[in-house]
């Protein structure tokens, strides 16, 4: 139907007086009339299945229906075989044409022109660009190494050709990479100090056969759009539903019970469940002696654990010591299998053990050490530091530990703080004390961040005829705030500090902590190349602008850790503007610094890297066995995985010693985050216990040693909103026009009257580490004490300052430093660790 | 219309399977029910429903009111914070006020009961608008603005100065399949079907979770129904 | 100027009378009406989007100038028809006046729908597709019905003059007493019709807004009298108006004894109307139903106070103060002071009725009724909406009330507007 003017008839009526002259006055250009009663669809040229995978980690598969070469629309595809993840999606996802084709996208590489940060650049050939990069990168790398060129992206496990090509670039230069999981405090590291994991969790339609869910930190109801309907699913079926937040979230709008918790100490909250678990006499020990550190001997002389080396001459340094209570002896327990030790594994009391010298020594159960510390936490005293009644501390205790299955879901709101750890394994220990660990709809699962390694990326993260180069890692934490003191010694940190630093799809200047500390290690920089499909603010600082195709016009494999569906995303569209992928870009850029590099090693393509990536996990057992590209491109593949895909589900049945194995790290690496091969509640590394972090603890929050509460009396909390994957999505203009673009900080009432503070108000948020400037939404729904602001706003749509990351802290808690294995065991930052003041701004 | 091919025939066959409607009665009454306590207040009815229908910025057809004191913000009553939320859309009344008052019968009824609009018929008087006790008709009052330099979805686009509207998404329906809000909604909240079938699922939720219906007491009887939220259980 | 012998130039028509001022006040008229026209074109070509209406409110303006001037002229012939059909024969000399006033009015009401709708091109589809369960089409209806009255009305007064005069406008018929007979059958019988197609007209007007459960504000069986006597109030108030304005420019003669009378009628329209307007807030308040008693509340303490109680004060308990005491009711000024006052509380009354009706959306949850437009960095959506009219629709509003006076002018200058005393 052809577009005529939109008011012909107008021109009729008017026609009298002004003739011809309307349809020249006439700009709209518009839009035809018809009765849209009509019986079908406009036609299209062709629908195309993909998938959506920004760094909400969801990828739910969708479909692009392109008409004259556009996409018109993104809907969910929907065709999942397992028809409970259906539709899979969200309003994000579904909006995504309006950033293929928005005002923000860039159509052609640019050239910094003006002052770093000025935002003037000239439109560049991509000849033009790349050889100015390629020059200027061997320039660093010449001068200075080229481990000083830092490579950032978020995040790999979304997309694993284009951003491991991101790898691959780094093995084939020497190029460090950086992190994203860590450096984004998604990591867990509660999960690799108790079960030597990087994380695991269980797929999300496991939640639908819980019981009872205890959702801590978490707000699926905003960030897991996708697979909130499990959540009623259950409900459904005769679950409850506790919610645990400082905030009343849309989360806890759906909960049978809400816990306003205090932000910060959800820690002490499970210590003083697990304390009424033990008192009630509810745990399930027999769970604890089979498959947990609990009845291996601790030393008291020296904290360590008791080892079959210890006991005799020859023994083993890896097999460990248990008090079999019916026979009144110890037995050796190895790490080759789980189980219960002897007849009955004592889990109290003192032991007077002879040593191999003929010396003797105190030892005691690491469960009884835990138990002590579990002695002091009584609901009393949580309910004092949590702000919550003891009463409601004991009900939700006694109904998690009644109910089973049951679940814990752990968010980023518990986890990303400075001691995200201690709550991490309090969490984990009050899974394991009910048995729920490795059953079906229980488990202890944290779902933030896109970190999961599904296949077999050696082939392509890495080169060499046995793949056996691979790019080297520091912690991105190190980049942005450089080395610490208690830094793991096997860090790669590069010689002459960093150069350069090429940044794909990552808002960073945004999006990373302490952004004024940040910005001061950026400007000492000699080459900024950001690459990315739209202009954020990251952008403006770049000195070479490499504009990058959208998973709409490019092929990735993709996996997530939501669902075992491997997936594709496939180009439904040409590159819009001049737009190339990252795998092409590099390709490129290499054939300028080394050409035989580039021929030996990016003359692969896309589906060259897809079926290297298949073969490589296809062997008996492995992950892609029998998964082959072409049924790739006709929609999703259950990974060879069990059904449903739970964690540590090998470990409980089989009897299999902990950990799984977190790819793409070889086994021993991890496990060597638990010597004992067991769920490790006891810690025996020296740092743990100088900071009498042995055993799981509450800790206060860490800013409150740098920002004294008597002076900095809020808590800033920056969670993840509905409207927006982190910065992504801030700028979509569907989205924007529900909510706005003014960041609000979210207050109680009674704490904004203290400030004369009234909604829509400009205020000021502060603390000595930086400022910005935002509108007030005082709400009931906020806690007493807290502020929220939620993260991912452009620094343009902000009154005043960077954003929200002016504020965030960027401590290293040296927990994390004790391993060196990045995105696994690495400083995991603490966005909420923040306090800050509020007033009313001026003018 | 250029050549090429309908969406839903192009569609992958599990996905088509997907967003069939099923069984039905011979002579269908289309309606929908929406289940407040699945509801999330994500606006993925809403985007898809722009997205599907090239509504220009400014305009939507289906949104997601908060039942509280600002948009996902609770209301505080007797101490106790309460936040639900309530899709709204086109009720497609079978006594339908926007019908009654159009001059021009420009908006009128369908045999399946979808309440639709001839843009092609329509002044642009806008009373429609002001009979709705809903408030879900909107008007075009000037050229497009699209967040894209080219008109998307699945319709054509409307004129200026006409009056638009949720449509059940028919052209999806002659095609057997579900509106693109029932498709898309991630919470499965949304339950299309049949109401002239008792057994249709819409019919056995509105019976055994006590459906209403919107302003129920206006006597507009529309064919869009509501389940309330639950209550809570105790621990 | 004051009563006695009728000048002999306002009995017939007035052709060659035209001074320098008129001219200027005619080409003013034309600039007026070709800006308004501009504006017009100018919002088609660009939609409605140049005004200031929104999905939130969508009638506006453009609305409320088309119920205000079928409001007048309802007053218009109402006070032309009564005098005839109870023989209230003091109305005489005005009454031709009043049914061209009449006339006038209801060709501006009709008028100024014709900006309001979005697709004016089409306005002939309520022809071919009428459906007549539309309030709006049994409106369109009376008010060409009204519009042909009036118009008969107002050629059957001063047709025997015309002819007399030998105008054109006599359509070739002679001033003979058995045609001025014929003339006084035609008037009377047509009074049976007249009075109640502008009761009708009225009526129909209001059920446009009474009729609809959406608007709590709206919905009310006194929305129709209320509608009447309002018309009453302001029809009557505009006719002592240009009443006394054409007796000054010698266009018309009449007695003050007639302004005191008009003066004192329209005394008990006004105390009507305020009987009316308490009674309705009385109903929608006392049982304190939110849909009701809400825009009650908004009325009396709320956003619209100021505007309802310039209604209340200004617009009814002054008028009335000033016309139930004869002192006042037989000083021209004060009678004419009441009318300018009686006449602007009837436009703020209608303006309140609109703005209260429409400005808080239906189902009163956020984030609301999307507006229609983007906003910028602020939601598209709103659940007050706070109309303001553009320039645009000023101009064309202007426009119309600029055709509305050259009409009025022509006609004032071709049609003998002053009834022969007596015979």
């Amino acid at each position: 139907m052809d577009r005529r003017t939109v008011l012909k008839g107008g021109a009729i009526v008017a026609g009298s007086v002004v003739g011809a002259a309307l349809p020249v006055i006439n700009p709209l250009g518009a839009r035809a009339g018809r009765d849209y009663d009509t019986p079908k669809s406009k036609n299209v040229d062709r629908v195309v299945r993909t998938t959506c995978s920004p760094n909400c980690t969801g990828s739910c598969g969708q479909i692009a229906f392109v008409r004259d070469g556009k996409i018109v629309k993104i809907q969910q595809a929907a065709d999942y075989p397992d028809t409970v993840y259906n539709p899979r999606g969200c309003m994000k996802g579904l909006s995504y044409a309006n950033h293929i084709y928005g005002k923000d996208r860039i159509l052609a590489p640019l050239i910094r022109t003006g002052e770093r940060g000025s935002g003037e650049f000239r439109e560049a050939t991509w000849d033009e660009a790349l050889d100015e990069m390629a020059s200027r990168l061997r320039r660093i790398g010449e001068a200075w190494g080229w481990d000083s060129i830092h490579l950032f992206d978020q995040v790999p496990g979304s997309g694993y050709v284009q951003k491991g090509s991101n790898y691959r670039a780094g093995a084939a230069l020497g190029m460090i990479h950086g992190t994203s999981f860590d450096f984004n405090g998604d990591l867990p590291m509660g999960m690799p100090i108790t079960f030597g994991v990087q994380n695991a969790e269980h797929e999300a339609k496991d939640w639908a056969n819980s019981r009872f869910l205890l959702l801590i930190g978490s707000n699926p109801v905003e960030t897991r759009i996708p697979d909130i309907h499990f959540i009623f699913d259950a409900i459904e079926a005769g679950a409850k539903l506790v919610v645990v937040d400082p905030n009343y979230s849309p989360t806890a709008t759906k909960a049978d019970l809400w816990l306003p918790i205090r932000p910060g100490t959800d820690a002490a909250l499970a210590l003083a469940m697990a304390n009424h678990i033990l008192v009630a006499d509810l745990a399930d020990l027999d769970f604890m002696r089979r498959y947990s550190d609990a009845p291996l001997l601790v030393r008291m002389d020296t904290g360590k654990r008791l080892r079959e080396a210890d006991l005799v001459a020859d023994g083993a340094t890896d097999r460990f010591v248990a008090w079999d209570e019916t026979t009144g002896t110890t037995v050796i327990v190895g790490t080759d299998k789980l189980g219960a030790p002897g007849g009955r594994a004592a889990l109290e009391g003192r032991f007077t053990i002879t040593l191999a010298g003929g010396s003797t020594v105190e030892a005691t159960p690491g469960f009884a050490l835990v138990r002590a510390e579990l002695d002091s936490w009584t609901p009393e005293r949580a309910a004092g530091i949590c702000e919550l009644s003891a009463e409601d501390i004991v009900k939700v205790a006694r109904a998690y530990a009644t109910t089973k299955p049951a679940a814990i879901l752990m968010g980023g709101g518990s986890n990303h703080w400075y001691h995200g750890d201690l709550t991490g394994r309090a969490l984990a220990l009050l899974a394991s004390l009910t048995g729920n660990v490795g059953r079906s709809g229980g488990g202890f699962s944290v779902y933030v961040g896109q970190y999961k390694v599904r296949v077999n990326t050696a082939p392509w993260y890495n080169i060499g005829e046995q793949a056996e180069i691979k790019a080297k890692i520091v912690p991105s934490v190190y980049f942005a705030h450089g080395r610490t003191e208690t830094m793991h010694p096997e860090v790669p940190y590069p010689e002459h500090g960093w150069h350069g630093l090429v940044c794909s799809f990552a808002n960073l200047f945004v999006q990373g902590m302490d952004l004024n500390h940040f910005h001061e290690t950026l400007a000492k920089l000699d080459l900024i190349v950001v690459i990315d499909h739209q202009r954020t603010h990251t952008v403006e600082w770049a000195d070479i602008v490499l504009p990058a195709t959208t998973w709409y016009e490019k092929t990735d494999l993709t996996a997530t850790p939501l669902h075992p569906y491997l997936q594709l995303q496939q180009a439904a569209i040409d590159p819009v503007g001049k737009s190339r992928s990252e795998l092409s870009i590099w390709r490129e850029v290499i054939r300028r610094i080394d050409p035989a590099i580039a021929d030996a090693w990016f003359a692969m393509d896309e589906d060259d890297a897809i079926r290297a990536i298949l073969d490589a996990g296809g062997g008996p057992g492995g992950p892609t066995e029998g998964i082959t590209l072409e049924q790739l491109r006709e929609g999703p593949v259950r990974l060879r995985v069990h059904d449903p895909d739970i964690a540590f589900w090998d470990q409980i049945e089989n009897l299999t010693p902990f950990p799984p194995r977190s790819l793409p790290a070889p086994l021993e690496k991890t496990a060597a985050f638990i010597p004992t091969r067991r769920i490790e509640f006891y810690k025996e590394d020296d740092r743990f216990i100088e900071l009498g972090e042995a055993v799981p603890t509450y800790k206060p929050p860490f800013d409150d040693t740098v920002h004294d509460p008597a002076d900095w009396p809020l808590t800033l909390l920056s969670p993840h909103s509905k409207w927006r994957i982190h910065s992504s999505y801030a700028n979509n203009p569907w989205l924007t026009e529900i909510h706005g673009e003014r960041p609000t900080v979210q207050m109680h009432p009674d704490d904004a009257a203290a400030r004369g503070i009234a909604t829509d108000d400009t205020v000021e948020v502060f603390n000595t580490r930086g400022s910005l400037e935002a509108w007030a939404h005082v709400t009931p729904g906020s806690r007493r004490g807290a502020a929220t602001l939620y993260e991912g706003w452009w620094p343009r749509q902000f009154r005043k300052g960077k954003g929200v990351n002016e504020l965030t802290s960027s401590a290293i808690n040296p927990i994390h430093e004790i391993h060196n294995l990045a995105n696994m065991w690495a400083p995991s930052t603490g966005w909420k660790d923040c306090r800050v003041e509020v007033r009313k701004a001026g003018d | 219309m250029a050549d090429g091919i309908n969406p839903i025939d192009a569609l992958p066959p599990a996905s088509r399977a997907y967003g069939e409607i099923g069984p039905h009665s011979d002579r269908p009454r289309w309606g929908m029910v929406v289940d407040e306590e699945r509801c999330i207040g994500c606006w993925s009815c809403a985007v898809i429903c722009k997205s599907e229908n090239d509504i220009p910025l400014g305009n939507w057809w289906n949104r997601i009111l908060t039942d509280g004191e600002a948009l996902d913000t609770p209301a505080e009553q007797n101490g106790a914070l309460e936040m639900h939320w309530l899709p709204l859309a086109c009720q497609h009344c079978e006594n339908a006020p926007c019908v009654k008052v159009c001059p021009v019968g420009a908006t009128y009824h369908r045999d399946d009961g979808i309440v639709m609009m001839d843009t092609d018929r329509c002044i642009g008087c806008r009373y429609c608008m002001i009979a709705c006790p809903y408030g879900v008709r909107v008007f075009n009052w000037g050229a497009a603005e699209l967040p894209v330099p080219f008109d998307h979805g699945m319709v054509d686009a409307r004129p200026v100065g006409t009056v638009e509207k949720c449509t059940m998404c028919v052209h999806r329906l002659a095609d057997s399949q579900v509106p693109s809000c029932v498709w898309s909604c991630p919470a499965e909240a949304r339950i299309f079907g049949d109401l002239n079938d008792p057994e249709s699922r819409p019919n056995r939720l509105i019976r055994d979770r006590e459906g209403y219906a919107l302003l129920e007491d206006l006597g507009t009887k529309p064919n869009v129904h509501y389940l309330p939220p639950r209550r809570k259980a105790q621990l | 100027m004051s009563a006695g012998a009728v000048p002999a130039s306002a009995t017939t028509p007035s052709r060659g009378r035209i001074s320098r001022g008129l001219v200027l006040w005619v080409l003013c008229l034309g600039a007026v009406i070709a800006t308004g026209l501009a504006a017009w074109i100018y919002q088609l070509s660009h939609g409605l989007i140049v005004t200031g209406l929104r999905n939130t409110v969508m009638w506006g303006q453009y609305i409320l100038f088309f119920m205000f001037f079928v409001g007048l002229s309802a007053g218009g012939l109402i006070v032309a028809s009564a005098g005839r059909l109870f023989g209230v024969r003091i109305f005489k000399p005005i009454a031709r006046l009043a049914v061209l006033e009449a006339t006038v009015a209801i060709i501006l009401a009709a008028t100024f729908v014709l900006p309001d709708l979005g697709r004016p091109d089409r306005v002939l589809n309520i022809l071919l597709h009428a459906n007549f369960t539309s309030p709006m089409v049994w409106d369109i209806s009376i008010v060409f019905v009204y519009m042909a009255l009036s118009a008969i009305y107002v050629w059957l007064y001063t047709r025997a003059d015309l002819a007399r005069a030998g105008s054109p406008l006599a359509f070739g018929t002679k001033d003979t007493e058995a045609s001025r007979a014929r003339d006084e059958r035609l008037k009377s019988r047509l009074a049976w019709v007249a009075l109640p197609s502008a009761i009708l007209l009225h009526s129909i007007t209001a059920w446009i807004f009474g009729l609809q459960i959406s608007r709590g504000f709206w919905y009310s069986a006194i929305m129709a009298p209320m509608f009447i006597s309002s018309a009453l109030v302001s029809g009557l108030a505009l006719v002592i108006l240009l009443a006394l304005v054409l007796r000054h420019f010698g266009r018309v003669t009449f007695r003050d004894e007639l302004v005191a009378f008009l003066g004192g009628m329209l005394g008990v329209f006004v105390a009507v109307e305020a009987f009316f307007v308490f009674s309705e807030i009385l109903t929608a308040s006392y049982p304190g139903a939110p849909t009701e008693a809400d825009p009650i509340h908004r009325l009396l303490t709320g956003p619209y106070a100021p505007l309802f109680w310039f209604e209340a004060v200004v617009g009814l308990l002054i008028p009335f103060g000033i016309l139930a005491v004869r002192h006042f009711r037989t000083n021209v000024r004060w009678v004419a002071t009441a009318s300018v006052i009686a006449v602007v509380g009837i436009f703020v009354h209608r303006l309140n009725l609109i703005l209260n009706g429409l400005s808080y959306v239906p189902i009163g949850m956020p984030p609301g009724v999307s507006i229609g437009a983007p906003q910028g960095a602020v939601p598209s959506f709103a659940e007050v909406y706070w109309y303001v009219p553009t320039i645009v629709e000023w101009l064309v509003v202007i426009g119309i009330l600029g055709i509305g006076a050259l009409i009025f002018t022509i006609a004032v200058l071709v049609l003998p507007l002053q009834e022969p005393e007596d015979h």
